[in-house]
Order: C-alpha cells, then structure tokens, then sequence
C-alpha cells in the first residue's frame, strides 16, 4: 500500500516538474505582457522533436550516449529561439489590443507550429529509445524509480529557484516586476519595453522547449502533445494563480499529484477532477491560490 | 424629503473617504456638493446611487430604505446619474443610445424578438430627449465620432432620458470650456423641467457654475461634512471659502 | 442592394443540388450546421462582448444528443433530436452560464474552456456511456416524419437534408436577426461597449449576459445536431478546446462586426480547408498565417474589408477585464 502511494506520489511529482516548466512559462509572458500564451504548448512539443533530433545526432556524432542529457537541453535552448520570432514577427502589432485578440493570435501560432512538427518529423510518434533507463533504476522507499526521472525532477526544482534567484536578486528580475506591477510606470522610468518582452517572450518560450526536450525520454514525441499539454498547464495557472511564479509551482503540484492518483485509482476521473478544481478555483477564488503577486 | 442619508461611511482600505456624513434633499432642489479634491465627492456619488457600498450609515428614498440596492433597482425607483469620467456606447449611434435608457425605463429590455425600429414610443421618446440636448441632428451619429462635447452632453443625457426624480451629475461639465459650461448647464436645467426631474445633486468644481445654479451647497472636507446652506451664506463662510476655493482665487474673483 | 444580393445568395444555395457535383453539395451541410452555430456564437462576442473557448461543449451536447437518441432509444425524428438538443443544452447552459457570466475578457473565456474541457474528458473517459474516443453511431434521422431509409446515402443528404438543412439555418437566421434588431440585442450591444454605463441606466447586465449565453447554446447544439447525420458518426473531438478555437476563427474569418459576416467566415472556411487539403497537407499552417493575418491586419474580417465601419472595435478596450 505505502509502495503503491509512494509510486504514485512520484510519478505525479515528475509529470509536475515538466508541467511547472511549461506553467512558469506562460505565467511570466502573462505577468509581464497580459498576454494568455496558448503556444506554450507548442514550444513544449518543438523542444520534444527537437530534442529527439539532437539525441539522435549526438548518438551519431559518436558522442557518448550518457551525455544524452546534454543533447536534450541544447536542443531545448536552441529551438528557444522561435520566441523571438513569434513575438517580434508576431505579438508585438498586437500589443495595444483586446485581450481576444491577442489569444487569437497564440491560437494561430499553435495550428502553425502543429503543422510544422508534421512536416519537419511526420506523423508517427518518436523516441529516444532504451536511453531513458540508461542511467539506471534507483529503489527508493521500496519503489523502482529511474534515475533519469530524478535528474528532472531535480533539474526542474534548480531551474524554479534560479528563476526565484532571477526575479529577487537581478536587474532584470526587478525590471520584470516592475513592469508586471505597472506597464506605464515602467515606461516612464526609462525601461525599455521592447527590450523587456523580447527577452520575457524568450524565456517563457526557453521554458516551455526546455520542459519538452527533458520530458521526451519517458515518452514519445506525438504531434498533439502541444495541445493536449497546454490545456493542463492551463489548470495549473488558473489554480496557482496567473501571473504567479509560487503559483505555477504549487499548481503543477496539485495537478501533477492529483492527475498521478486519479489515474490508479479511478482512471475515469483523471482530467476530470482536474477541471473540476480549475472551476472551483475560479468561481470562488478568481485569482487563484496566489493571485495578484507577479513573483 | 426626496433623499436622505444617514451617516454615511465609506473605506477604501485604511482610508476613510467618507466619514459619517449625513444630508437631506428636498423636492425641486437643485443642490451643488463642493470640496477639494479627495474630499470624497465622488464617493458621497457613488454610496448614494448604490455603485459603493457604504461600510455604515444608511440611505433613503422618499423615506423607503435604498442602502446596498444596486444601481439597476435605484433606477427603477427613480434615480439616475451620470460619471465624472465621460461613459459611453462607442459603436451606438446617438438615438441608439438614448433609447438603451428608454428601453430600460419602459422594462423592454427583456423582449427578444419584438422590433425595436417599429417601437414608435421608444423611438419618439428618445428624440425628444436628442432635441432637449440639442443632439437630434446628429441622431445617426456614432457615440464615437462625436466631439469631447457632445459626448459629455450624450452620456448627461442619457440618464435624462430615464426620467428620474432625482438625478446625481458627477461634474457634468468637466472637460469642458468655460463658455461651454454655461451653455450646458441651462440645457441641464430647462430639460429637467420638461422631463420633470425633481431634483438635481451635482458634483462641480466650477464656482461660478455652483453659486449661479445652485439652491443650496454642501461642502465636504477630508470625508466629513464642512458645512451647508445657500450660495449667500456659503459665500460669507470663511472657512468654506479658505478650504475649497482658496483665498487667492477668492481674491481674483473679487 | 442588400435584399437583392440576399436574393441571390438564397436563389444560389437553392439551385445547388441541381447544378454543382455531389461532392460540393455535400460540403454544404457542414456549412450548414456550423452557420446555426455561429449565428449564437456571435450573439454572444460580436453582440455582448464575450468570447467563450468552450463553445465547442454545446456543439457536443447536440452532437451526442442525436447519438443517443437515433441509436440508443430509437427516437428517428430529426424535428425532436433538434428541439431535444437545444432543450439539452438550455438545461445544461443555465447553471454553466450563471456561473461564467460574471466574469468577462480572458477570465470568462478561461472559465468556458474549462467547462468545455470537463466535459470533453468525460465523453472520453466514461466509455461506456459515450463510447469514449470510439465515439457513436448517428443513425439516419426521419425527415418530417418521412423514413427515407430507402434511398442511398448520398442522395438523402444531397436532396431532402441538404434542403431540411436550408430550413433549419433559414429559421434559425430569421430568428436571430429578429433577436438582434430587439429591445433586448441594443441592450446587448450597450453591454458590450461599455457595462458599466448599462448598469447606471438600469440595465441587468448580469442577466442579459446570462440570456444571450443560454440562447448562444441552444444555437451550438442545434447546429451540433445537424452535424451528426452527414457523418453518421460523432466523438469527442467534437468537444475539444481546438473545436472552439476553429469556431471562433471561422467568426473572425467572416468578421463579428456583421450579422452575416460569420457565416461567410463558415463558408470560406470549409471550402478553403477542403481546397488546402486537396494540394497539401498541411491546412493548418495556412490557416493559422490567415488568422494571423487577420487578427493583425484586418480585426473586422472578410466583412470589414467590405464594410470598413466596422473594424475599430477590436482596439483595446475601455474596461478592466479582472473580476471582483
């Protein structure tokens, strides 16, 4: 019984770990530009494919396969650099719209991306192989655990507190709060707001591909990934709170976790409960956990 | 006794910016509230007219208790008002405006499939209201393409056009030149007689608007009532005069 | 000039069946039954200013409602599946509504893809309902109590539902348009251009928002029914959130601005999918560069490149769209 928990518990912590890399994503392009960034979904499933590649080629290349982790994450920050193209080529004539039209516009760019995986990788599911449990199996609290699923894990918790770091400590990190507090106010002290969202845009972009290429070796790469991953990191911001780093932290939580027991014990349930909570959280709680903050 | 209110209260946060202040509105008034700015004029407006719920204190409205109703049944009750800001239906056109607040008086918004162009009461009544405001020429006019002026005048009049007993003008005329004003002002005042409007409370930062029109004058200072009485006896009141208009602009009037 | 070129277009999809190949006629249903869907989907943004991304769970309502009833309790008659699909999703878009009206802007649209989503993963996941991602059987409906069982498949749909179809969106238009042109559609508009202004005239927001939120879904269902029958077959990627995104895309194709403009967003869109599709694959990418191209350059859609009035009203707007 406990073995089962303890089972459940952490795959439900790694699928939170990919998931608070796609929600954190799109919380800072929403703090800082009001923008509700439906192709973070996308960006995830490009840095999978792209991820995929790069193991292969590596693999190729006669690197040592160990260092497929390697692989992942540089193939992961180079496909980042769609972010500024989408947010220069696109986003910014839309700056001084409605809101709807700015997430019509994020809904363009995830019927574009889709097709795009489909062309540059086709149709059939892809994957990196027998490399997931290269780096072995780790017997924890009486469970099976590989050891690549703890490397994310603790990748993900390294990344939430060098974002933490970021936001409180750093120039930029002040510049995103402040202009997440006061678009005008930032304006008028000398920022410049272009500047700010090419590189917030990046790193919500960098987030979502890097969370893609890590998640790749525990699964395969399918073209609706984007899609179907964007409507849970959805729940994940809505329950935390949009907007909010501590929020998408402790909602890919409640979502990783929750998702993991439903599906042992009433599979039926699994999204289901899920968007029940998002409900819930936005009738009486509309800002979620940890609405209103931008850190 | 049209309205009344009884200490009225009223915090954003830890700040009080109406607190505890009592008024009484006769039938055919025309009464000015005065104050500098954050006085809690517009505070004192919106409790009144169930925008803001007060935290104490309690109103009425022909003596039946109005506090906490919203601004849809106070309308129903016979109390409209306009914002300091300018509020309108950009896309509707001048008529089309108007006649959103006669639909709304005659409780025919909830007709779904009834022709709002064949509805001649509607439609006559809401051109009364644009020729009262010197508006019907540019009936057909979107609320958009107007100038600062008219759109000041459209959004007064549109709570004209719902016929209250009482209506509250958050500065009506701000935005506004000083000839304009004037101008304004008597469309305000021969339009609520025609329409019957019994009472009028306005928000003005314009002395000469408030001494030239005005029954009676309330001032408020810091949230609280500073005093009240007629043009006259507000002008002799030095502390009024030294609070609100300031002795220098006081000095250059005289 | 407008009723001439009504007309015309009537005249048009009468004379169809008769002058362009089967294949082409059959492409009209869908277009059909996304135009009833439309025409609510508007009521509720380019009317009252609400854009809802769960619309598509209305379209599934009436989808599965004709499923359940064609082939589970036998109920043929296409006259009750319609009435029964929109009885369903009153029913169902009463408390959904209530709930979603009180909140506007990316908070209502977050909150309507949530419900549509939950209702998605149970057609998917209570299989044994719903058939999960299997989906169901929509039998052939009777028409006017006619069974036409008897003539093949692709003449019942090109000739007694291609005109069955005609009727229902002629109905559902004319009851719309009647709707729009109300008491009720100008306090509709005034909702959308400023709530607050509405409110101080004595206007029920709340309520009004709620209406046109319950009749939008009726309309979604309606036009999900009519969805069924072409296919014989519903799932539920009917109700998936990228539904909703086509259906908002195809109202901004045509233009919100319009009371027609959806539709002929409708009808660009399937006959431009079916084009796209015939030469590449790839019709979303072309597809997803058109909304682009739309939501940047022409806000007003194929309608406001016709109508230039229109288009100002997708500039950033005058209220806040936080809730309480």
């Amino acid at each position: 019984m406990l073995v089962h928990l303890a089972n459940v518990l952490l795959s439900g912590v790694f699928h939170a770990s990919i998931l608070f890399l796609v929600a954190a994503g799109l919380q800072v392009v929403f703090g800082v530009q009001r923008i509700f960034n439906l192709a973070c979904g996308s960006f995830y499933a490009l840095g999978a494919y792209v991820g995929v590649s790069f193991v292969q080629a590596s693999v190729q290349a006669g690197l040592p396969p160990g260092l497929f982790v390697l692989a992942l994450v540089a193939g992961g920050l180079c496909v980042a650099v769609v972010g500024p193209v989408v947010e220069r080529g696109l986003l910014r004539f839309v700056y001084d719209r409605d809101e709807t039209f700015q997430l019509l516009l994020t809904f363009a760019v995830v019927l574009m991306l889709e097709d795009v995986i489909r062309m540059l990788w086709g149709t059939s599911p892809l994957s990196t192989g027998g490399l997931y449990l290269l780096y072995g199996q780790l017997k924890v609290l009486g469970v099976t655990v590989p050891v690549y699923n703890l490397i994310v894990i603790g990748a993900s918790l390294l990344i939430a507190l060098l974002i933490g770091y970021m936001l409180a400590r750093t120039k930029f990190g002040r510049i995103i709060r402040a202009a997440a507090d006061n678009r005008e106010m930032s304006e008028a002290l000398g920022v410049d707001m272009r500047r700010v969202y090419v590189r917030v845009f990046t790193l919500g972009t960098l987030l979502g591909t890097v969370g893609g290429a890590l998640v790749i070796p525990a699964t395969a790469a399918m073209t609706e990934m984007g899609i179907e991953l964007i409507v849970e990191a959805f729940a994940v911001v809505v329950i935390g709170g949009l907007g909010s780093m501590r929020g998408a932290f402790v909602g890919a939580l409640v979502v990783g976790v929750l998702r993991s027991i439903a599906i042992s014990t009433y599979p039926e349930l699994e999204m289901l409960l899920i968007y029940l909570i998002v409900i819930a959280v936005l009738v009486l709680k509309p800002r979620g956990l940890f609405g209103g903050a931008a850190a | 006794m049209i309205l009344r209110a009884r200490g009225l209260r009223r915090y954003f946060g830890e700040f009080c910016a109406l607190d505890g202040v009592s008024l009484e509105i006769r039938e055919g008034e025309f009464v000015s509230v005065v104050g500098p700015n954050g006085a809690g004029k517009s505070t004192l407006i919106n409790v009144l007219t169930g925008l803001l719920k007060p935290n104490a204190g309690r109103v009425f409205f022909k003596e039946r208790e109005i506090t906490g109703l919203g601004p849809v049944k106070l309308c129903r009750l016979g109390m409209a008002r306009s914002f300091q800001l300018v509020h309108i239906f950009p896309e509707l056109t001048v008529l089309e405006f108007l006649k959103v607040a006669v639909v709304s008086r005659l409780g025919r918004g909830g007709r779904l499939f009834s022709s709002l162009a064949r509805d001649r009461e509607v439609h006559g009544q809401a051109l009364e209201v644009a020729e009262l405001f010197g508006l019907a020429e540019k009936q057909t006019t979107p609320a958009k393409h107007l100038p600062q002026g008219d759109k000041k005048l459209l959004d007064v009049a549109s709570a004209f056009a719902l016929q209250p007993q009482i209506i509250l003008l958050d500065e009506p005329t701000s935005g506004v030149s000083t000839r304009e004003k004037h101008t304004i002002m008597d469309i305000l005042v021969s339009a609520s007689k025609r329409i019957g409007i019994k009472s009028i409370i306005q928000v003005e930062h314009d002395m000469d608007i408030v001494f030239g029109y005005s029954d009676r004058i309330i001032a408020l200072h810091q949230g609280k009532l500073l005093a009240e009485g007629t043009p006259d006896a507000i002008k002799a009141n030095e502390v009024v005069v030294n609070t609100v208009v300031g002795k220098k602009e006081w000095a250059r009037r005289a | 000039m407008r009723r001439a070129g009504l007309a015309l277009v009537v005249a048009l999809i009468l004379a169809m069946p008769f002058v362009a190949g089967d294949y082409y006629v059959t492409l009209m249903l869908p277009f059909f039954a996304y135009s009833v869907i439309l025409l609510g989907l508007n009521l509720l943004f380019g009317y009252t200013g609400l854009l809802s991304f769960g619309h598509a769970l209305f379209i599934g309502v009436g989808a599965y409602a004709a499923a359940f009833l064609t082939s589970k309790f036998g109920v043929m008659h296409l006259e009750a599946i319609l009435l029964a699909a929109a009885g369903a999703a009153v029913l169902i878009a009463a408390p959904i509504g209530g709930l979603c009206v009180r909140y506007v802007k990316i908070y209502f649209a977050m909150l309507t893809l949530a419900f549509g989503m939950l209702f998605h993963s149970f057609l998917l996941k209570f299989y044994f309902v719903t058939g999960g991602d299997e989906g169901m059987r929509v039998l052939q409906p009777f028409l006017l109590g006619f069974d036409l069982s008897q003539i093949p498949k692709v003449r019942f749909l090109t000739r007694p539902f291609y005109y069955y179809s005609v009727v229902v969106l002629a109905v559902a238009t004319f009851v719309m348009w009647r709707i729009v042109s109300s008491p009720f559609g100008l306090c509709l508009r005034a909702i959308r251009d400023n709530p607050d202004k509405a409110q101080s005239l004595g206007v029920s927001v709340k309520r009004y928002r709620w209406y046109a939120f319950v009749i939008s879904a009726a309309y979604a269902a309606v036009g999900g029914a009519l969805l069924g029958p072409t296919t014989g077959q519903v799932d539920p990627n009917l109700a998936y959130w990228t539904h909703s995104g086509n259906i908002v895309f195809m109202m901004l194709l045509g233009g919100f601005a319009n009371f027609f403009g959806p539709l002929v967003g409708a009808l660009v869109f399937i006959f431009l999918q079916d084009t796209v599709m015939s030469i590449v694959p790839y019709w979303r990418l072309v597809f997803g560069a058109i909304l682009a191209l739309i939501v940047i350059a022409a806000p007003g859609g194929l309608m406001g490149l016709l109508d230039r009035r229109a288009v100002s009203w997708g500039e950033k707007s005058r209220q806040g769209g936080a809730p309480p």
